[in-house]
């Protein structure tokens, strides 16, 4: 017999005391006796050939240790393994190095590397390095890259496509020729940044005489992060030990194939002493992602019934890397459809190397522009056919009994009722009166627009051929104090994950939450994991722990049997702390007591069943897909969340500026463990995604230089940007996964941007104004209504 | 402070407690508290004054550590968030921001308890206009400020119902 | 961190800071509350061999009355200007602009109306507000000292026109009649600094007629203009003066300035609308008679 008393608790933190009062220790907390500090030297080029790196005036300076170059780098270490090596699918492999060698592809690539005493002499040594660069010519946009006589980035490579691919299911241009209305149009996205609080900071200390490396960092994938340092520094993974101390927030970026993170590890190598390296907020900004055009085509009906998209994406990924950023672009590729019935789709996606700095993860990877590109189609499909966008959503969004569905693209959509979901969040905002308000407010002479959007997030992604895993695997422990131990497999970004599998675990193995931790991050005490990403904690991490608490539940309830002389196990059930027998409640023994009997009478009390008062175990999805089916198409995400947000916004006509004044966001994420984590992960997924919308953009100049280096240009949403969020909740359990559970964390970005992108389109309607590309700036918007106005006057 | 001499004796009140460390006099403020003194609870994620992590009371004003050199700060009276908690008892703004779930990844948590206790010093009825300005100078990624600014607002109602309280019990023992 | 060598001074009076100020006027940076220099000196955009940090310079930092107008010291915050008495025109201006400073509260207690006067930022608040009520800036150098309008002192975009060795001391603001005043200002986000600002001041007869107006645009320009809007002196209707400062704005931004938050052809287009705003804000507050009811 089984409880599970808190889920659905909106418990409190694990130790949000330590929290509250700074004893929380990031990577950047970390001392150790002899640490030095290393400083990055970068490109100021785009595109060049180094000719020579004069590293003289740098060596004299006072307290530097050490300096590497590209081609002493060399022998010290392999190539980064890939995160995702588009190789794989198809793609080019491109030889990525820690520091540049021969030529620069990018400005702000990585060229040197000091080691000093102290982080101002390292950056002081940084600067006093002098790199002679042969400029060559740049490809800075991917129309640019893409043209004929285009420089090349890898001179191995043909042209400059990374990767392409298409997921096609039936015939677009028979679609195209059967409906009534067939549209084309364009969506251009943005490059954009992931920006976490807590820039990357990496800590190496390499053990001579143990021929041993320590490597703390801020890292989403311990366990990859470990076989990445083994493999480039050619040792075994029993020889690296990688911690993950608490993260102050991922997004993405923290995915394993950055360059310092093993230059910290050679530099220690190198210089027998502990290594930290810091990046600031402007190296911090260099990761990109999310740059695309679409050219997408619509072929629909007069009663706004679709019956086919075609769409070609062409992703402007920058530089070649280690990191997945490409990977976004398959994603985005595979999530175009969302959650609407449309069974002919036709999706190529195209990603390009540029001479700017390479994508690294971002959150949605991927997903949230497919989202933004399934509603901007349904919108002009609205707009053409005179139906309300509501309307066109409610006839074509799947259908409550439909599930599982398999989309177009192959996903097994696994349960939902977008309907129900759509129609609770347009009560909530009140669409009717709100429309009613509007043509009041328009006559007036005010610009409001109402926008909705719909939101498919696929979630617990398992890629073939790459450490990311769909399953994983958690250990559960107790001590003969009672004292219980989690290890587990997955990471916290520090959304709160690890106290939802604690509220798991203690509910299933009946102890309180004080008595039990959680240890994460550890490549040596915990079970092989993959960490953070693809907002598959709580499915794996979390369906594993629950596996692994039945387990020793079960053994603790044999033993607690024996003591009570009841029948058996299932005579016993373990609540409140104690294991008490179900026909007589009056008995009962303290949990603790049963463990440590376990531990000191096995031989009287644990017969015939496994003395150790551990269990590991490892969950895994039953509805991944990777055998691919008669089209060739895989499903790779274990769930599917959804989400339906309403956003009703006012443009300024007269600067273009957009206030957003209300936001609703219904969510969907099955079965909840923890509600108020949850809740604070959609909030800030919407925040994410009204900053992608209207104010987030990295810029660079006409040389490819980053001009965004700032949170001073590269603008990120304050509580001032928005109103009160509105959140409300819908549960359709998954019937795969452990309670039903979806994944949760990027909900809330795609909607989010779409539902604000269709209510400034929704805004400046009547004008005859729209705008194609997002972010939604004051500039751009102006500019769409005087180019408006011009076209009224002429 | 002597010119030209390569480190500094910086000599600071941090949490109610005399300490003195040699600083590198180009250390920013907020590297100085973190390196010399050991006082990690502010973070540094911007370096540039817009991110707010860094932030901290000095000399009873809020102020952004990254903004400060170090040797400016002599003699002063410094608060971080080690400091909020008095006796080990969290102050209930701190149990607010844990009830309300008001931090994730936490990073952003320092600035964001010092911009709130600046508020709720001037003012106990902050509507929710108010708390949005006052934290308006810090940054935060993971929560999409919803979860703070309803931290905020319950520790300004607790506030408010501990004075009516010790007024009602005063008037009572009138 | 500051990569280079530094040495740092703090004097305590305005006597001891020229004196710094002068051994190395060249390589010496002046911080008032240093958010705009300290990062510049961390992040290398700007080198210092010497510091000179006005805080502990009391002086400084007093705002007090004068024979004709008020004098604020260089290194007043914005804190003080919001806490000082609002009762007087000039201040209430002051206190308008200071109130909304991009940063928060930590920048509005750091941040000091002469630092921002001297980083010459079109996007600051400081500059435009002041030009807006006659400052004239108080300079102190080792001919001794000068006083000049403000807006001399703005030789362009992050340019001052103080001569090495020369320290802004504060500004003089005349009395005035406290009739209307408005402030407005141009973001993109609450995170942007913003891309035009609009400062005025104004005078209405006892007929409700424009009997003076000073209209100064920050922003658009690499410096502040000041907006010739004498044409809409001696006017009553509302819709014709803000037709003409919008005009009169529009045909003063000749070389707009454009940085990675916008370009040139967005301020200027956007400038009339603002300084309109701005005018309107004001001729509303000159009508509001001084218990806060409108007339």
């Amino acid at each position: 017999m089984v409880s599970d008393g808190l889920l659905g608790a909106a418990v409190r933190k694990q130790n949000g005391d330590r929290f509250l009062t700074g004893r929380i220790e990031y990577t950047g907390d970390l001392r150790m006796a002899g640490m030095a500090h290393m400083a990055v030297v970068r490109s100021t080029h785009a595109h060049a050939r180094i000719v020579a790196i004069d590293t003289e005036r740098a060596r004299a300076l006072p307290g530097v240790i050490a300096l590497l170059t590209g081609e002493e780098a060399l022998g010290l270490a392999e190539p980064i393994p890939h995160n995702l090596d588009p190789a794989g699918l198809g793609g080019q492999h491109a030889e990525i190095r820690c520091l540049a060698v021969d030529r620069v592809v990018y400005a702000g690539e990585p060229v040197a590397a000091v080691v000093a005493e102290t982080a101002g002499e390292a950056l002081a040594a940084a600067r006093a390095v002098t790199v002679a660069y042969e400029p060559l010519p740049a490809v800075l946009n991917a129309q640019d890259a893409l043209a004929p006589d285009a420089a090349l980035l890898y001179p191995g490579w043909a042209t400059n496509e990374m990767i392409a691919g298409e997921t096609a299911d039936g015939d677009f241009e028979q679609a195209a020729l059967d409906a009534d209305h067939v549209i084309d149009g364009e969506l251009r996205i943005q490059r954009t940044s992931a920006a976490p609080m807590e820039p990357r900071t990496y800590l190496a200390a390499w053990d001579e005489r143990a021929q041993r490396l320590s490597w703390f960092g801020t890292t989403q994938n311990p366990h990859p992060m470990r076989w990445v340092l083994a493999v480039a520094l050619r040792l075994s993974e029993s020889q690296v030990h990688v911690v993950a101390p608490p993260l102050g927030g991922a997004f993405g970026l923290k995915m394993h194939g950055h360059p310092e993170e093993l230059l910290v590890a050679i530099l220690s190598r190198m210089t027998g002493r502990p290594v930290r390296w810091a990046e600031s907020r402007a190296e911090c900004l260099l990761a990109a992602g999310r740059e695309q055009r679409h050219r997408y085509r619509a072929a629909f009906d007069a009663d706004g019934r679709i019956r086919g998209i075609e769409d070609e994406l062409v992703a402007d990924h920058g530089a070649a890397a280690a990191g997945p950023g490409w990977g976004m672009a398959f994603v985005a590729s595979l999530a175009v459809g969302t959650g609407y019935d449309v069974q002919c789709c036709r999706v190529t996606y195209r990603v390009v190397v540029t001479n700017r700095a390479p994508w690294s993860g971002v959150r949605g990877f991927g997903k949230e522009s497919a989202n933004l590109l399934m509603e901007t189609i349904v919108e002009r499909v609205a707009e053409t056919t005179g139906l309300d966008p509501v309307e066109v959503r409610r006839r074509n969004l799947v259908t409550a009994d439909r599930f599982p569905y398999r989309t177009a693209t192959g996903l097994d959509l696994d349960s939902g009722d977008y309907h129900s979901l759509l129609d609770k969040v347009l009560s909530k905002v009140g669409y009717t009166d709100a429309r009613e308000r509007q043509a009041v407010q328009r006559a007036a002479g005010r610009h409001v627009g109402i926008g909705i959007a719909f939101e498919l997030t696929p979630e617990g992604a398992d890629i073939p051929g790459a450490l990311v895993g769909g399953y994983d695997t958690t250990t559960v422990k107790i001590a003969p104090t009672g004292h219980v131990t989690v290890l587990t497999g997955v990471t916290s970004p520090g959304n709160g994950n690890e106290t939802a599998i604690a509220q798991l675990v203690a509910g299933r193995l009946g102890v309180p939450l004080e008595l039990l931790d959680v240890v994460q991050g550890d490549s040596s005490l915990c079970p092989y994991g993959y960490g953070n990403l693809s907002s598959r904690s709580m499915i794996t991490g979390g369906g594993s722990a629950l596996l692994a608490a039945d387990e020793l539940g079960q053994k603790l309830r044999t033993v607690a049997a024996r003591m009570l002389e009841a029948t058996g196990p299932d005579a016993v059930v373990l609540r409140d702390g104690f294991a008490i027998l179900v026909a007589d409640e009056g008995h009962a023994i303290p949990i603790g007591a049963v463990a440590h009997a376990a531990h000191t009478l096995a031989f009287i009390l644990a017969l015939g069943i496994d003395p150790a008062m551990e269990a590991t175990c490892t969950y895994r999805p039953p509805n991944i897909r990777h055998l691919p089916d008669e089209h060739g198409r895989i499903s790779p995400f274990a769930s599917f969340s959804n989400a339906v947000h309403a956003a009703i916004v006012e443009v300024d006509p007269e600067t273009g500026v957009t206030v957003l004044r209300r936001h609703v966001v219904g969510h969907d994420c099955g079965t909840v463990v923890n509600p108020a984590f949850v809740d604070g992960q959609v909030y800030g997924s919407v925040c994410a995604g009204i900053g992608l919308a209207l104010t987030e953009e990295l810029l660079h100049d006409a040389d490819g230089v980053l001009r965004t280096d700032g949170f001073k240009s590269y603008l990120l949403p304050r509580a001032t940007d928005l109103p009160q969020i509105e959140l409300l909740h819908q549960c359709t359990p998954s019937p795969f996964t452990a309670l039903g559970m979806k994944g949760a964390g990027e909900s809330g970005l795609g909607g989010a941007q779409a539902a604000i992108f269709n209510a400034i389109n929704d805004a400046l309607r009547h004008r005859g104004a729209r705008i194609d590309a997002l972010p939604a700036s004051p500039a751009r918007v102006f500019a769409a209504l005087a180019q408006a106005d011009q076209a009224v006057a002429a | 402070m002597t010119p030209g001499t390569a480190t500094c004796q910086l000599q600071l009140e941090i949490n109610g407690g005399r300490r003195t460390a040699d600083v590198d006099p180009r250390m920013l403020l907020v590297e100085a508290l973190r390196e010399s003194f050991d006082v990690i609870g502010p973070k540094i994620g911007c370096g540039t004054g817009d991110c707010g992590a860094c932030t901290i009371a000095l000399n009873g004003e809020v102020v952004k550590a990254c903004l400060t050199l170090a040797v400016a700060a002599q003699d002063a009276a410094i608060v971080t968030i080690e400091g909020l908690a008095s006796d080990g008892q969290l102050s209930s703004l701190q149990e607010a921001f844990w009830d309300h779930n008001g931090f994730q990844c936490g990073y952003c948590l320092s600035g964001m308890l010092f911009a709130a206790q600046d508020l709720l010093d001037h003012d106990l009825h902050p509507d929710d206009g108010a708390i949005r300005d006052a934290i308006s100078g810090n940054l935060c990624r993971c929560t999409g400020y919803e979860p703070i600014v309803n931290a905020i607002s319950a520790a300004a109602q607790a506030a408010r119902s501990r004075i009516d309280k010790s007024r009602g019990s005063n008037e009572g023992a009138a | 961190m500051i990569a280079g060598a530094l040495d740092y001074r703090l004097p305590e009076t305005v006597r001891e800071a020229t004196e710094q100020l002068a051994v190395e006027p060249r390589d010496t940076c002046v911080i008032g509350g240093g958010t705009w220099v300290v990062p510049w000196l961390a992040s290398g955009e700007r080198t210092a061999g010497r510091v000179v940090d006005l805080r502990r310079v009391a002086e400084l930092r007093a705002i007090r009355a004068t024979d004709d107008g008020v004098l604020f010291g260089a290194t007043v915050t914005y804190s003080d200007l919001v806490r000082g008495d609002t009762s007087a025109g000039p201040l209430r201006l002051l206190a308008l602009m200071a109130r909304g400073v991009t940063g928060g509260v930590q920048i509005r207690n750091q941040g000091t109306l002469g630092g921002s006067f001297v980083a010459a930022r079109p996007s600051s608040d400081a500059p435009t507000a002041l030009v807006a009520l006659d400052a004239r800036a108080v300079v102190r150098g080792p001919g001794g000292e000068r006083r000049l309008a403000a807006v001399e002192l703005l030789a362009g975009a992050m340019r001052s026109a103080l001569a090495p060795a020369e320290l802004l001391t504060g500004f003089e603001l005349p009395l005035q009649q406290d009739g209307g005043i408005g402030y407005v200002k141009l973001k993109r986000g609450a995170s942007s600094w913003p891309l035009v600002t609009a400062a005025t001041r104004l005078e209405l007869d006892s007929s409700g007629r424009l009997e003076a107006v000073r209209l100064v645009v920050g922003g658009a320009t690499a410096t502040p203009l000041v907006i010739d809007v004498s044409t809409v002196l001696g006017s009553q209707g509302d819709v014709a003066v803000l037709a003409e400062v919008e005009r009169r704005t529009s045909a003063a931004v000749v070389e707009p300035y454009a940085d990675v938050l916008a370009d040139g052809s967005y301020r200027a287009a956007v400038a009339p609308v603002v300084a309109r705003r701005a005018v309107a804000m004001a001729l509303a507050d000159a009508r509001r008679d001084r218990s806060g009811e409108r007339r």
